[in-house]
């Protein structure tokens, strides 16, 4: 402006300044405005804001994994895509249902494209169309991209090992909601907290952000670890399947317990079921029996009889019982043996399975000590274990028995017991006299893997004192000896203590018993002098055989041997146990001579008196000559076996034999091993396999493999034979 | 310190590409006056504000566009574009005399009026329901952008040239106020009603600067007071946004919805913001938040503490595009001066005062922030003119009355080291 003249020059400065201070006015209402606005009324606004964008939104959080006790998957949860369209959203883009729905129909075998149309045509914002496809299809819908259909993860239950522990876990639904055992038992800490969550979302509803949602372990649902031993379970069902078949039996019950703690190793029921398919299982397959039905236990109970009359000082150890050769009458009716005994021991009388020999000592002990006596070892109520549905039998007050169920409730008829009270109760035997509460559950745990819940062993009561207790079990000891009416349950190289039960069904038509329906039974503990394990055996209505000791006996022996094979039970310190042994069946011998004895006294009194009498032949004691292996590891110990040579598979199943874990590298043949063979090392160890071609191996170190062929190398070692290439070790 | 402001004018001179102070002993011929710099730091504060857009179009846009575009960057990529040549365009603009720019106000004025013509008989893109796009390949041209800066141009030229008879109602008052009549009426065609308020203020200042007489002006804007209110009642949506305007919250999900989440941006933000990129309003609350309610979106990541840091780069191109008014060797450098910066100023603090609920909602870009082409090409194009208005030059005779006072206290002693540069391709 230099060019005009000054006067015009300074006014027209002035005019500027003018609208200088009229526009930097309006900057200063501006700025006073967003003092206002954020500072002064900030809070309340951004209120108003979050009203609009911070949603609660209800979760469903990732159920729980129920684990076994040493942490291998029984029930996990997997995310699966599931369909849906949002039909407003659809239409707004134009879409048409008919041609997303045959598009749809393509990719997704088995839905109907019309009713996808139809729900697609109708007027919502959701709708599910297929739920938990698989990844594939789920990858071809996304292919499809379209209008209006998406899709959402969602979790469905996965029960990896099919039948295993079928009856344990249960079952949950599609939506994830527990239906039986313990998935419906645990049901509120599986399913974890449905809490609402504060989230982000943005105006068209979807959650972008949440600082919550990014810890989902927070929301996830816990985890349980069971009491149950995968390798254990697996025996026990396999054994008891195999004695269901074997012996035409309806059903049967495996259960296996540690005495010490009442931790469940294993709880098997036959017939079972797929949980991953529940609805195709019959209602009969999928009952827990061992924990909801109960049955009259027969001989079995009168181990408990005899050591509640033992505790009571109602007989004395060595106390000679009159049998009466076979029959009794009490009251109206006759009380048979399955054999015509005579005199014989409370040891004895359980070894041979008197009927009449308990019934005298239930008189003994008289009948509200005999009520309360099997009262404390839990008959009659709840054992407490955490599954749905379980019964406590029926052991009815004995002001309410007539005279004969005085005697026949000591050995068993006119009470009812599940085969878990059974298991619980010999443990009491077992540890010392303590009734524990069986615990199936070891620890609850939330999602970032820190235990919520553990649970310890309980001791319900001092059932018998614990001297009476390990009395007990030393007589029952003679059951699995000779002449014992368990031979087919001892284990080679343990003592074994346990009870048969051979029971008459009652036949609730006819009234009485059946004639020919039996429930078998075995119960009892092992190794004897330090029980590890307790199993209890039911086999309901065997058809080849019913004897208790022939039918349920084996299962009892070939559980017992896997398990402590499996827990790395030492066979009592070598020797010492087939002493043991050897001084209970000498007891055994000794006793039953005798009794011969006695019963030739008996028989040769009769016979001056005119009456027949059989006499007993003198029994045999006889002793088992077994070798013994002077290599024993120490327990908890197991010796690694030789695998050089062998394929993938055969190693594996070699070191799972010793209780050791394999470690594949490379593929073909063992070329080498370490640790070596013949060395102690703790259960459980992993032992590193190197695997090579037949033609390698021994020749040369193998090449090494990549870390994710284990599968790759065991399937294609598996057909590969044993050579002669074994490496040095 | 002396070191640092060395490298700084060295870079400066890099930029400008101006050979060191050493090389100019060339002759000074008619057409070469000799130019001091561009103001330094109008120049920065430009560039950073250009910068900043770039961040924010980005930070507010991402969701947006990531939603209906299946690309994040969409608005980025292009407003990084429009960013590279709108600094170029400042750059060479700013090496361009504007005097160079005189012949050129009525071929500009009447392009942009032919532009507004041709979206006024129908054709263009609407947007936001008014037609006032014209798509050449690729590029919207928004006419009423460039209508805006012809105005200034031809205000300018015209003002300067009648000089004194400015203050007489016939040739001072009348054709101004009618051609500006007649592009606002264009503008009111398509409907652009903030396009044509921006013009009217413009002319008003134009004229005002110039010496025009008061009485006038505030007699058309007397006079222009009642057509305005017709018009807002007549149209629908004008009243509308009049009613939101007045009280938002009561009408916060139906006509007010926008300013209402406007305001919640603001308000959410408080004194420091929430940061850059936190934003939850443009998660699809706050409509438009890249382009109109940029400055929403800055209040609320960046707060009060924000929003004062943009005000106050605002005001440094106000203040410092005054002083090239002061300062412009003539009254036609004055006049583009003052209209410029204007244009920018009223822009920028009626854009925030829009967002922030003091005025009613009318489509006004946030100029250097809000994302858009048109806009951010046009006032890079205002403010390359301005800073060469900038440029310390001696008075060009193209009339009398030049005092020697002037020239000597604001020109010497900044032009005696400087080499005469060619003013249009600067030959070097």
């Amino acid at each position: 402006m230099r060019n005009l003249d000054p006067r015009r020059i300074v006014w027209m400065k002035v005019r500027i300044a003018v609208l200088a201070v009229l526009l930097f006015s309006a900057g200063g209402a501006v700025a006073h405005r967003a003092y206002q606005l954020q500072i002064q009324q900030g809070v309340d606004l951004r209120k108003l804001a979050e009203d609009q964008y911070l949603r609660d939104i209800r979760l469903a959080p990732k159920r729980g994994t129920i684990f076994d006790r040493r942490g291998a998957p029984l029930a996990v949860s997997v995310d699966v895509d599931s369909v849906w369209a949002n039909p407003r959203e659809l239409r707004s883009l134009g879409g048409d249902p008919m041609a997303n729905a045959l598009a749809l129909a393509r990719v997704l075998p088995g839905v109907d494209a019309e009713s996808l149309a139809r729900k697609m045509a109708s007027d919502r914002y959701f709708v599910w169309l297929q739920r938990r496809i698989t990844p594939q299809q789920a990858a071809a819908v996304h292919a499809l991209a379209l209008p209006g259909v998406s899709m959402s993860r969602e979790a469905r239950r996965y029960y990896p090992n099919r039948d295993l522990a079928a009856h344990v876990l249960g079952f949950a639904d599609i939506d994830g909601l527990g239906i039986e055992g313990i998935e419906r038992q645990y049901e509120t800490q599986l399913r974890g907290s449905v809490s609402a969550v504060p989230a982000i979302r943005d105006r068209r509803g979807r959650v972008v952000f949440s600082e919550q949602l990014l810890d989902d372990r927070a929301a996830q649902g816990d985890d349980l670890v069971l009491t149950i031993d995968k390798a254990i379970q697996v025996v026990a069902e396999n054994e008891l399947a195999l004695a269901v078949r074997t012996s035409e039996a309806r059903a049967g019950s495996v259960v296996v317990m540690d005495p010490q703690t009442g931790e469940l190793l294993a709880l098997a029921n036959y017939p079972t079921f797929n949980p991953n398919d529940p609805s195709n299982a019959t209602a009969m397959a999928r009952r827990n029996r061992a924990v909801t039905d109960r049955y009259e236990p027969g001989s079995t109970i009168k181990t408990f009889t005899v050591a509640g009359a033992l505790a009571a000082g109602a007989i004395a150890p060595e106390q000679l019982i009159d049998c009466e050769h076979g029959a009794m009458r009490v009251a109206e009716y006759t009380i048979h043996d399955s054999h015509p005994w005579d005199i014989l021991t409370p040891a004895l009388i359980l070894a041979r399975s008197s009927n009449i020999g308990t019934a005298k000592i239930g008189a003994a002990l008289g009948r509200p000590g005999l009520f309360r006596t099997l009262r404390r070892f839990g008959f009659g109520e709840l054992t407490g274990i955490t599954l749905p549905g379980e019964t406590a039998g029926i052991l009815r007050n004995y002001r309410r028995w007539y005279d004969m169920d005085a005697a026949t409730i000591a050995f068993g008829q006119g009470v009812s017991v599940t085969t878990m009270q059974l298991a619980v109760a010999m443990s009491a035997i077992a540890n010392g006299g303590q009734l524990m509460e069986p615990i199936l559950v070891r620890s609850v745990r939330d999602g970032r893997g820190e235990v919520v819940e553990e649970t310890l062993p309980r001791v319900r009561r001092q059932v018998v004192p614990a001297g009476t207790a390990r009395l007990v079990g030393d007589m029952l000891t003679a059951v699995t000896g000779p002449g014992g009416t368990g031979v087919e349950a001892a284990i080679d190289g343990y003592l074994v203590a346990g009870k048969t039960g051979t029971a008459q069904k009652a036949d609730y038509v006819a009234g009485g018993y059946a004639a020919d329906q039996w429930i078998a039974s075995f119960v009892g503990f092992v190794p004897a002098d330090h029980p590890r394990l307790v199993i209890a055996v039911m086999i309901d209505e065997p058809v080849i055989e019913h004897y208790g000791g022939l039918v349920a006996g084996p299962v009892f022996r070939r559980v017992g041997e896997a398990a402590l094979r499996h827990l790395g039970v030492p066979a009592t310190d070598g020797g010492q146990i087939l002493a043991l042994r050897a001084a209970a069946t000498r007891d055994a011998a000794l006793r039953s001579r005798q009794e011969t004895e006695l019963a030739r006294t008996a028989c040769r009194e009769a016979r001056r008196e005119g009456h027949a009498c059989v006499e007993p032949a003198p029994v045999a004691a006889d002793l088992p000559a077994t070798p013994i292996d002077d290599l024993t590891p120490a327990e908890g110990e197991t010796r690694v076996p030789e695998v050089g040579g062998r394929t993938a598979r055969a190693a594996l199943v070699a070191l799972a034999a010793a209780g050791l874990v394999g470690e594949l590298e490379g593929s073909g043949v063992v070329a080498s091993q370490a640790p070596a063979s013949g060395e102690f090392v703790p259960r459980g160890q992993r032992v590193r396999l190197v695997l090579a071609p037949r033609a390698l191996a021994g020749d040369e170190p193998p090449p090494p493999a990549g870390p994710n062929q284990d599968d790759r190398t065991l399937a294609t070692a598996v057909d590969v034979l044993p050579t002669h290439a074994r490496v040095p070790q | 310190m002396s070191r640092l402001f060395d490298g700084l004018r060295a870079m400066r001179d890099r930029v400008l590409r101006r050979p060191p102070a050493e090389a100019s002993a060339a002759p000074v011929g008619p057409r070469a006056p000799v130019l001091g710099p561009a103001d330094p730091l109008l120049m920065a504060t430009v560039l950073a504000l250009v910068a900043f857009g770039v961040v924010m179009v980005y930070s507010a846009s991402a969701v947006f566009a990531a939603q209906t575009f299946h690309d994040g960057q969409h608005f980025l990529v292009r407003q990084t574009m429009y960013a590279v040549v709108g600094l170029l365009l400042v750059v060479s603009l700013a090496r361009l005399d504007y005097h160079l720019l005189r012949p050129l106000a009525y071929p500009m004025l009447g392009g942009s009026v032919l532009l507004l013509l041709y979206i006024a008989v129908g054709f263009g893109h609407s947007a936001g329901g008014a037609a006032r796009w014209i798509s050449v390949g690729p590029i919207h041209v928004q006419p009423a952008e460039i209508a805006k800066v012809a105005m200034i141009f031809w205000l300018a030229y015209s003002l300067s040239k009648k000089a004194d008879r400015i203050r007489s109602f016939s040739v001072g008052f009348l054709p101004h106020a009618l051609v500006a009549g007649f592009v606002m009426l264009l503008c009111l065609r398509q409907p652009d009603f903030g396009s044509a308020v921006m013009i009217a203020l413009l002319t008003f200042v134009l004229l005002f600067t110039a010496g025009a007489r008061t009485g006038y002006i505030l007699g058309a804007a007397l006079l222009f007071a009642p057509i305005a209110y017709v018009l807002v009642t007549r149209s629908e949506y004008r009243m509308r946004r009049m009613q939101a305007y007045l009280d938002p919250f009561a009408h916060r999900f139906d006509v007010g919805y926008q300013i209402s989440e406007s305001l919640m941006s603001f308000g959410s933000g408080g004194l420091w913001g929430v940061g850059i990129g936190d934003s939850r309003q443009k998660l699809f609350f706050l409509p438009e938040a890249h382009t109109d309610f940029i400055s929403a979106i800055v209040g609320e990541e960046l707060g009060f503490i924000g929003i004062l840091a943009l005000m106050i780069a605002f005001s440094i191109i106000i203040v410092r595009g005054l002083r090239a008014a002061f300062r412009a060797a003539d009254d036609y450098g004055t006049y583009l001066a003052v209209g410029i910066t204007l244009f920018i100023g009223i822009q920028a603090f009626t854009n925030l005062a829009v967002t922030m609920g003091l005025l009613p909602t009318k489509g006004l870009a946030l100029p250097f922030l809000s994302f858009g082409g048109s806009s951010l090409l046009v006032n890079c194009a205002a403010i390359g003119v301005l800073l060469n208005v900038s440029r310390a030059r001696p008075s060009v005779a193209v009339t009398t009355q030049a005092t020697d006072g002037d020239e000597k206290r604001d020109v010497a002693p900044r032009t005696g080291s400087r080499r005469p540069s060619a003013a249009v391709g600067g030959t070097s």
